[in-house]
């Protein structure tokens, strides 16, 4: 795999993060306001060193496809480590350390004033350090070392602000719920260990001859860690509550990158996924699920970053539809362009929030377009493209890559599942926009005017965040405008790389990067059909969510209407398809009641029990024997002599007498 | 000679300072002389390569000499001793410190005659002297006796079988100076009950589910500083006898059994993970988590398998590290708050970072965060072991390490997150002495969980790990 | 008289009545002078054995042993009586079952 090499372009993107996160760690407190452009700095220079290392890795191999690995050291015979730069880890790479920087530069405006500023750019270059540890790894233990690295930076950046509770208990769960991934990617690491005794990805792929059975359960488990870390069903339930993180967190790492892991996952293993069928079918399944539970979720939701983490979740369902069906190009090309606008969509509603002092509930907004305009284009572009409106935005190209490939790979049903999808999308997303922007202000509305519960749960309470925000506000705003103002153009033009089938400068950058299937038969309808139907969905999702929201008579009424709607707004909405509790009390409780049930009375009681048992019987034999022991004399006088007499008697009978 | 003085430096030194008379009391000085002479035993102990010791010592009923001398596992737990030790004293905040460090250091040296040790017999005497500091400190310093007791009972109660067991042994073979001599093998009608012997002192002292319940009390009872080494270093004791005694001279007979190990083993991997998720002391945490974790070099031990083998080692270091870690750090917690209940404690990070940071990372190195050398342990452990066939065991190995997540998390954010608690005491942020006490230790994990090569220089065919199952499922 | 025509049996006999009564006083007589003496009359009883059987088969070593008793029912009456006056010193009166000490 790739060209073997020194490659210090390679190292030096690798570890130029880690670098920044141990100087802001360390330094932090002298740091001070320097933090931010320094972590925005490493990451920069590490995007630039991967732009050059693009360069290098295409030299001298035939054909300028790109492959580059380099050999760093190993832990015990068999588990080798080295860095691998292909396609598919440059394209990760670029978004990480390009995006990246973008979000970086971002947070110095959003996080201005925090009290562990320099904490948070320590974190974050972490994170970008262990996600590139992730996608250039050349080895399963290595992309597990950079899986549970990413899981640790999310779980930092969620409970960033630990002194809320909330905070605390999200980060937890992300934790928890990641693991569990990480230890389905170790059995199948076992599985592959034990047949090919090897962990490098080369060695993995050109090995034919597992056991029967094992292809699909090394699937099924490296699933299980895909799933865990993408948000998929059943293991998602943890990325709505990652958003108490900070927002430029919900940028890049539950948007952006850190949950595509599961697709770069599945595409980087696409030689094991194309010889088993069944797997390819379970995989493709999920998404499909995953995309519509999402977007119907999304429709129920108030907190306009909870709108994006089930538009997020729902968006990666259609990535890991793409892979899982075989179609890798449209799911690695729908990573591409949802990590642009899905980025942009989230540091659009960070400006709001900014603006709003933590304000994060879509009701108490409305009317925003005149005070916010920037804010009202960035999110304006990236619902366009989210939505998939024809060649107005990236997500319009990328989508239809996928929908068209299930019906090419065999899978109608999928097929049919993206295409509502589409349409569910276009309308939450649209519902989210109108409501948010058209209308008039409704922050100064009584929450419960407004339907709203639980105000002090509703979003993240003001007071608090004053305790971390010492002032708002010292930075410019540009720092904040301007990489929402960069990312709008990939977000509108990027797709058109994916235009034009075979011949478009993304199928040429894949070339020889994915297996091929031949196709047992040719779709029988055409891309531009498909892309005709998704079309009239959307349109059909945008109109719906219009006359709800948007037009003049529903705007005029609105706090009316968004009180009808939170009042009667189903159970199984508002309790997300009860995933949450199934899961808490299936695994939570169930390890708990055990817990209890071993700590409060099989150790004490009969463990222990035993135990005291054991001492107690010889208890009660010293005491049987210390009532022998009167102290009285004439006792053992007398005890003696029975001893003596039995004892002769015993050698008079037994023994035969004295001879 | 230089393996004779690190076992007898600490342990005259520490009898030395028990003997003083007590009116003379100077924490600050029986710190500094404890410490330094930790960290001479360390420097001692980095050159005990190839140093060697041994002098005759019985020939009737069999020979048995004083012989000392580092093998390749020993060498690293000796390591490991000596950086725990040096953390630990240099952790201790205690009343009379004068006598606690004299026993930290008598146990230190007692425990290196344990891993030293070439020949059973001495093996067996320094296993029982090395209890003695552990049960005088719960009498002197902890908080029931009843808990001295029960150390002293079931910990004695292996002693004597380790004993006995040395003693048909050294009858049997005629010699007891065998530790690291590959040629020895027993057999015979005697074998099994040598084994049993053994094998039930080892067990106690690891311990293994269900000869448990002395570990949690005494861990949460015995001052933090000694509970550390405790937990780091003497409870490896079993396993390292496991390895060097019941794998290397009586391998038929650990593979005979290697079934009730591995579900010992695995029983104990649930059932402490389960225990530790409920527990509100933080030390029962992870006493708890100890008995979890430690259940895995069991079965890594009873799979036969060189690659486990090799895990077992590195987990046994990693282990030491990251426990000895978390004891000091809630120590720190516990001097502090005057509290170690996860019930009291919270939000104690926003006005002390660092001891966040140092709890974190010891937290995080325990359930297993990949790049610190927790993980390097566990996956190679089961990777080995599912190639020796193990499938279930291998499978329900995994849950355990999804538990540890959560209830690492729930200790560490139990005691650090949250919003800080109005009624505990405000206190100091880690001092750098402090801090240089957890550096060694926090170093260590992250080297070895980077690049743990130097474990490895351990070859399992030298305790008759060869014979193995290599291939896929044969079992 | 020829001590000999007396058959070796009438001597076991008779020591066995001795050792008996002997015990009996032990066990019944609280006070410890008397039972010095009956402990007396059970070694008495075992050197008559002791002679009684030296003289019929000619063998000296139960002369050996006899003396060896006798020493050392002196001496065990010299601690016996001790312990009586000490007990006496600190009880002022002596009675066997007052001292129950060992009472475990």
């Amino acid at each position: 795999m790739g060209n073997e090499g020194t490659y210090p372009y390679l190292l030096l993107l690798w570890l130029l993060p880690l670098a920044g996160a141990i100087v802001n760690w360390a330094f932090g407190p002298q740091l001070k306001r320097a933090a931010g452009p320094l972590g925005s700095a490493f990451v920069g220079v590490s995007f630039i060193a991967t732009v050059l290392m693009w360069g290098a890795a295409t030299q001298g191999v035939p054909g300028g496809a790109i492959g580059a690995h380099q050999s760093l050291f190993s832990w015990i015979p068999g588990f080798d480590f080295g860095l691998l730069m292909d396609p598919l880890s440059l394209l990760w790479t670029l978004i990480i350390t390009g995006v990246g920087f973008l979000i970086h530069v971002y947070s110095i405006g959003y996080m201005d004033g925090d009290k562990a500023f320099a904490r948070f750019f320590a974190y974050l270059n972490f994170f970008v350090f262990a996600m590139l540890t992730l996608v250039l790894s050349d080895n399963f233990v290595g992309l597990l070392v950079g899986w549970g690295l990413v899981g640790l930076a999310s779980y930092f950046l969620i409970g960033f602000w630990f002194f809320k509770p909330s905070a605390v208990a999200a980060a937890r769960k992300a934790f928890v719920i990641n693991v569990a991934g990480d230890v389905g990617i170790m059995f199948a690491i076992f599985m592959i260990f034990a047949s090919v005794h090897s962990i490098a990805y080369g060695d993995a792929f050109a090995f034919t001859s597992y056991p029967s059975g094992w292809l699909f359960a090394i699937c099924l488990c490296l699933f299980i860690g895909a799933a865990a870390k993408s948000a998929q069903i059943p293991l998602h339930t943890w990325l709505p509550d990652a958003m108490e993180g900070p927002t430029p967190v919900s940028a890049l790492i539950h948007a952006a990158t850190m949950v595509t892991a599961g697709v770069y996952l599945v595409a980087r293993c696409a030689p094991l996924w194309s010889h088993d069928a069944n797997a390819q079918l379970l995989v493709g399944t999920i998404g499909a699920l995953t995309a519509l539970v999402g977007a119907i979720l999304g429709c129920g939701q108030w907190d306009i970053k909870r709108i994006l983490a089930y538009s997020t979740m729902s968006q990666i369902g259609y990535m890991i539809m793409g892979v899982g069906v075989g179609a890798y190009e449209g799911g690695v090309a729908h990573f591409f362009t949802h990590a642009f606008f899905k980025a942009q969509l989230f540091l659009g509603s960070g400006i709001i929030i900014h603006a709003l002092n933590n304000e994060q509930d879509v009701r108490r907004m409305g009317g925003l377009r005149a005070k916010l305009p920037f804010a009202f284009w960035a999110m304006l572009t990236g619902v366009v493209a989210i939505s998939g409106i024809p060649f107005l935005g990236a997500g319009f190209f990328s989508k239809d890559l996928i929908i068209q490939g299930a019906l090419e790979h065999g899978h109608p049903i999928m097929y049919a599942v993206g295409i509502v999808t589409a349409g569910i999308t276009a309308y939450y997303m649209c519902r989210m926009l109108f409501i948010t922007f058209l209308g008039n202000y409704r922050g100064n509305v009584d929450p419960s005017e407004l339907g709203i519960r639980h105000p002090e749960l509703a979003g993240t309470p003001a007071h608090e965040e004053d305790d971390a925000h010492e002032s708002h506000g010292r930075a410019p705003a540009w720092l904040m405008n301007v990489p929402v103002a960069i990312l709008m153009v990939p977000t509108v033009l990027i797709g058109w790389l994916m235009f034009g089938g075979e011949n478009s400068p993304w199928a040429h950058f894949f070339a020889q990067t994915f297996p091929h299937e031949t196709m047992a038969a040719p779709a029988p309808v055409s891309e531009m059909f498909t892309a005709v139907i998704v079309f009239v969905c959307v349109i059909i999702g945008i109109a719906v969510a219009w006359m709800r929201y948007g037009a003049a008579p529903a705007a005029e009424n609105a706090v009316e209407r968004l009180r009808v709607e939170s009042v009667r707004m189903p159970a199984v909405l508002t309790n997300a398809f009860y995933f949450d509790a199934a899961l808490d009390w299936i695994f939570v409780r169930a390890s708990q009641l055990l817990g209890t049930l071993f700590g409060r009375f099989l150790d004490p009681q009969v463990i222990d029990g035993a135990v005291r048992e054991t001492v107690f019987s010889a208890q009660w034999l010293g005491t049987l024997v210390r009532s022998f022991q009167t102290g009285l004399m004439r006792t053992y006088a007398f005890l003696i002599a029975i001893g003596a007499t039995i004892f002769m008697i015993y050698y008079a009978l037994a023994a035969g007498g004295v001879k | 000679m230089l393996v004779l003085a690190l076992i007898l430096l600490p342990i005259v030194v520490g009898l030395i300072m028990l003997v003083m008379p007590s009116r003379d009391e100077n924490p600050v000085l029986a710190k500094s002389i404890g410490t330094v002479v930790a960290a001479i035993t360390f420097v001692l102990a980095l050159g005990s390569k190839d140093s060697e010791f041994s002098y005759q010592w019985l020939s009737r009923p069999f020979q048995a000499a004083l012989h000392f001398g580092a093998g390749s596992i020993s060498y690293w737990i000796v390591l490991l001793l000596a950086v725990c030790t040096f953390s630990a004293i240099l952790a201790t905040n205690l009343p009379r410190a004068r006598a606690f460090i004299g026993h930290m250091l008598i146990l230190e040296g007692a425990m290196m005659g344990v891993f030293l040790a070439k020949d059973l017999l001495a093996f067996a005497l320094f296993w029982d002297v090395m209890l003695l500091p552990v049960f005088f400190v719960l009498l002197g310093w902890g908080e029931h006796p009843a808990t001295a007791w029960r150390y002293f009972v079931y910990n004695f109660a292996g002693g004597l079988a380790l004993l006995m067991a040395t003693a048909a042994f050294g009858i049997l073979f005629g010699s007891t100076d065998v530790i690291g001599r590959p040629d020895v093998h027993v057999i015979g009608a005697w074998v099994p009950w040598i084994f049993v012997g053994f094998a039930f002192a080892f067990l106690v002292k690891t311990p293994v589910w269900p000869l448990h319940t002395w570990m949690p009390l005494t861990y949460s009872d015995t001052p933090a500083p000694m509970v550390a080494v405790v937990s780091a270093v003497q409870s490896k004791a079993g396993l390292y006898g496991l390895i060097v005694i019941g794998m290397a001279f009586m391998p038929d007979y650990l593979k005979a059994y290697g079934g009730v190990f591995v579900v010992l083993g695995v029983i104990s991997l649930l059932y402490g993970a389960l225990t530790a998720l409920i527990q509100n002391d933080a030390k029962r945490v992870v006493a708890y988590s100890s008995l979890s974790h430690l259940g895995l070099i069991i079965v890594a031990i009873a799979s036969f398998n060189p690659i486990a083998l090799q895990g077992a080692v590195i987990y046994i270091i990693a282990h030491g590290l990251f426990s000895a870690g978390i004891f000091i750090t809630l120590g720190y917690v516990e001097e502090r708050e005057e509290t170690r209940s996860l019930v009291r404690l919270g939000g104690l990070g926003a006005s002390n970072p660092k001891l966040a940071g140092a709890l974190c990372i010891a937290a995080l190195a325990a359930l297993g965060l990949p790049g610190l050398a927790g993980f390097v342990g566990e996956i190679v452990i089961l990777t080995g072991v599912f190639q020796a066939g193990y499938t279930w065991p291998a499978i329900l190995a995994l849950i355990p390490i999804v538990l540890a997540a959560a209830y690492m998390l729930r200790l560490f954010q139990g005691i650090m997150n949250g919003p800080q608690v109005e009624d505990l005491p405000v206190r100091k942020d880690l001092g750098w002495l402090e801090g240089i006490a957890l550096a060694p230790i926090v170093l260590a994990l992250v080297v070895l969980g980077v690049n743990p090569h130097a474990l490895t220089t351990f070859d399992p065919a030298a305790y008759n790990a060869t014979h193995v199952n290599q291939g896929v499922a044969t079992r | 008289m020829d001590p000999m025509s007396v058959p070796v049996a009438d001597y076991v006999g008779l020591s066995a009545v001795i050792f008996f009564i002997g015990v009996a006083g032990v066990i019944v007589r609280r006070n410890p002078l008397i039972m010095l003496m009956s402990i007396e009359l059970m070694f008495n009883a075992a050197n008559l054995l002791f002679i009684a059987f030296s003289r019929a088969w000619l063998h000296n070593a139960g002369h050996i042993f006899a003396f060896l008793i006798i020493t050392v029912a002196a001496a065990e009456a010299a601690i016996g009586l001790a312990i009586v006056v000490t007990v006496f010193r600190t009880a002022r009166h002596v009675d066997v079952d007052d001292v129950a000490l060992m009472k475990g």
